[in-house]
């Protein structure tokens, strides 16, 4: 009997290691990301793990994500450490690539990273002012993208107001809405826009009342820009039968009858663009804007079966306008100094 | 920025629809408190009494289901919650603490692993039923659509007052905290008296949490009730447990909060998000004043 389990058990562990022979084929580097809320909001988070599922589908690379609740969870700090050292209490290996997602890292990614100097990290949404080398922060061009929105909610609009929920008044949430703004003040000169801030990413039920707050004042429609607390503005443009915008990912689907379009920001592609391929894209030190021009910033329009609140026509003056931001005859206004 | 702006229908409209969560919840919380017990894991009661109704209201089809679903899971906690404190005699804080941890983490878990989705729930086959509102048209140019449970929950403030100041058993509920054994003494035992209170916070708890999520929302999110429960506690406190003053402390909460969200044009908006806790503060601050005038009365 002894011998029976002594050789299945020796079956199965050949059986292990042959397994993870067959895994080890990968070509790339693991990747972590370490997200600043939760995963979920459909949105910015969600469309960073799009990039890892690509991944982990594509060269089965090996791929963790950290969640720090907004620092609740686990601190910011502490995030970054994890997925850099591992944490072999919690089944977490440390990782080649980490990925911080979120401006929040700002205070903690210097420290970690000149901890890890043989590993690479990313910034994503946000840029250090002094960028050690291992380093890369990925800052968007969310303004160019806002000010196509803006525009599409400026032709559309009935009343002349247009309105944005922003997670937070902080600088990347800003450079949204000045480009929003801008887009909108472009289509029509008298466009009134109006901002609330929700000043969380996690609760819808705060983003249905800023929401609210927006519609009653004679906003028709309302760009949702904070996270999971924009599933609160599509709660209310539901209720108000009002339209509202996406944001980062493409939202459409979540209500086709009242979203009209959403401005994506390819986080994911990002992602995947710099673990798939590090050596052409990784550059310690330095700062990557990625825009409109490479194709990280864009409009979509859900799929061809939803129904579309806007136009061919509109679509294609967008088009026009796209590559007039791209040549930089149209320059966006940006929060950033 | 004018006055029609921030003061208008829709103010109105969000303040009743947001204190509504606060009333129900902080009826709860008196349930307890009346039987002198002081219950702060009323928000982890109704983070699982919300995480219940939106998987009741898909798994089943029907908001009648996930209302059924997030009360059956409010009476668990509220039976747990009394058999810590009541049976084993534990501190009623830690166990509150307790609650709003393990109901947190509970859900995520779940979540996580039957539907496996993470941070909140988006099915990809059927819908979460919303519970019906009423439709009252146009007033002022904003449509005015309530949930039922607004006017029941006002409802049901008129009937817990009654229950507790015009019932014998409110009474005794009252006595098994304040004299348990002048309670003893008539023949009722205090310890169920105090077991019926923690089960009815339960059951108040997790119609709040439904109304949040399944009513008000119509989705789950990980950490939903984002501390409304503690914002109860306070008006509880503040509301010294009579229902009528319970549920003004909540409207009065919800009024500056829908308040100072129109006030961003005005007030820079890191700071109006404050204005709900700096009202807290100062309720709190009005409340000590006031005990301080009746013993100074009284002496």
């Amino acid at each position: 009997m002894k011998k029976l389990i002594a050789a299945v058990l020796t079956l199965c562990l050949l059986l292990c290691s042959l397994s993870f022979a067959a895994a080890e084929e990968k070509s790339t580097p693991s990747i972590a990301i370490v997200v600043a809320g939760t995963l979920g909001d459909r949105s910015f988070y969600d469309s960073a793990k799009e990039g890892l599922d690509q991944l982990a589908a594509e060269f089965g690379t090996k791929t963790t994500v950290v969640e720090c609740n907004e620092g609740a969870a686990v601190g910011y700090f502490d995030g970054l450490w994890t997925a850099a050292a591992g944490d072999p209490g919690k089944g977490i290996d440390g990782s080649d690539i980490i990925a911080a997602v979120g401006w929040q890292f700002y205070d903690d990614l210097t420290e970690v990273a000149e901890a890890f100097p043989d590993k690479k990290f990313l910034f994503i949404d946000n840029a250090l002012e002094e960028i050690p080398a291992n380093v890369m922060c990925i800052t968007y061009a969310q303004n160019q993208g806002s000010f196509l929105v803006g525009y599409i909610a400026g032709k559309l609009t009935a009343t002349g107001a247009v309105g944005a929920v922003g997670g937070e008044d902080a600088d990347t949430i800003n450079d949204f809405l000045v480009g929003y703004a801008a887009g909108a003040q472009y289509a029509r000169e008298d466009a009134q826009v109006r901002f609330q801030y929700a000043n969380t990413y996690e609760d819808p039920a705060i983003g249905k009342e800023c929401a609210n707050a927006l519609y009653s004042t004679g906003c028709d429609i309302v760009f949702a820009v904070a996270g999971k607390t924009g599933e609160g503005v599509f709660e209310a443009a539901r209720e108000a039968d009002k339209l509202a915008i996406g944001v980062d990912g493409d939202q459409k689907y979540i209500d086709p009858d009242r979203i009209i379009c959403s401005m994506v920001k390819r986080v994911g592609k990002s992602i995947y663009d710099v673990v798939s391929d590090p050596e052409a894209f990784f550059k310690g030190g330095e700062t990557w804007n990625a825009d409109m021009a490479t194709g990280y910033i864009d409009v979509v329009y859900g799929t061809e079966d939803m129904p579309q609140q806007a136009s061919d026509e509109l679509k294609a003056e967008v088009e026009q306008l796209k590559e007039k931001i791209i040549s930089g005859e149209i320059e966006v206004p940006t929060a950033f100094k | 920025m004018d006055f029609a702006s921030i003061f208008n229908v829709s103010t109105l409209l969000n303040t009743f629809n947001t204190a509504t969560i606060v009333i129900l919840a902080g009826l709860g919380c008196l349930m307890t408190d009346q039987a002198g017990m002081m219950n702060i894991g009323i928000d982890g009661m109704m983070t699982a009494g919300a995480f219940a109704a939106v998987m009741g209201s898909w798994l089943c089809g029907s908001w009648v289901m996930g209302l059924v679903f997030a009360l059956a899971v409010g009476l668990l906690f509220g039976l747990f919650y009394g058999v810590f404190v009541i049976r084993f005699k534990s501190d009623e804080f830690i166990i509150g603490v307790a609650l709003n941890i393990f109901a947190v983490a509970i859900t995520t878990f779940i979540l996580r692993s039957i539907p496996g989705q993470t941070g909140s729930f988006h099915p990809a086959t059927g819908a979460v039923v919303k519970m019906p509102s009423i439709d009252l048209g146009f007033i002022a140019g904003t449509r005015v659509n309530l949930s039922v449970m607004v006017p029941l929950s006002w409802l049901l403030v008129l009937l817990c007052w009654v229950m507790l100041y015009r019932t014998p058993l409110g009474f005794w509920l009252h006595a098994s905290g304040e004299h348990p054994e002048s309670l003893r003494s008539v023949g009722r035992s205090p310890e169920r008296m105090k077991f019926l209170g923690a089960t009815l916070c339960g059951l108040f708890c997790g119609l709040s949490g439904a109304y949040l999520s399944i009513s008000y929302l119509s989705t789950f999110t990980e950490n939903m009730s984002a501390s409304r429960g503690y914002v109860a506690v306070a008006c509880v406190i503040f509301g010294r447990s009579n229902p009528p003053l319970v549920f003004l402390a909540a409207l009065l909460f919800s009024l500056i909060d829908a308040v100072g969200q129109r006030l961003q044009g005005v007030v820079d908006p890191t700071l109006t998000s404050t204005f709900p806790y700096l009202g807290t503060i100062l309720m709190m601050v009005l409340l000590a004043l006031r005990n301080q005038a009746k013993k100074k009365r009284a002496a």
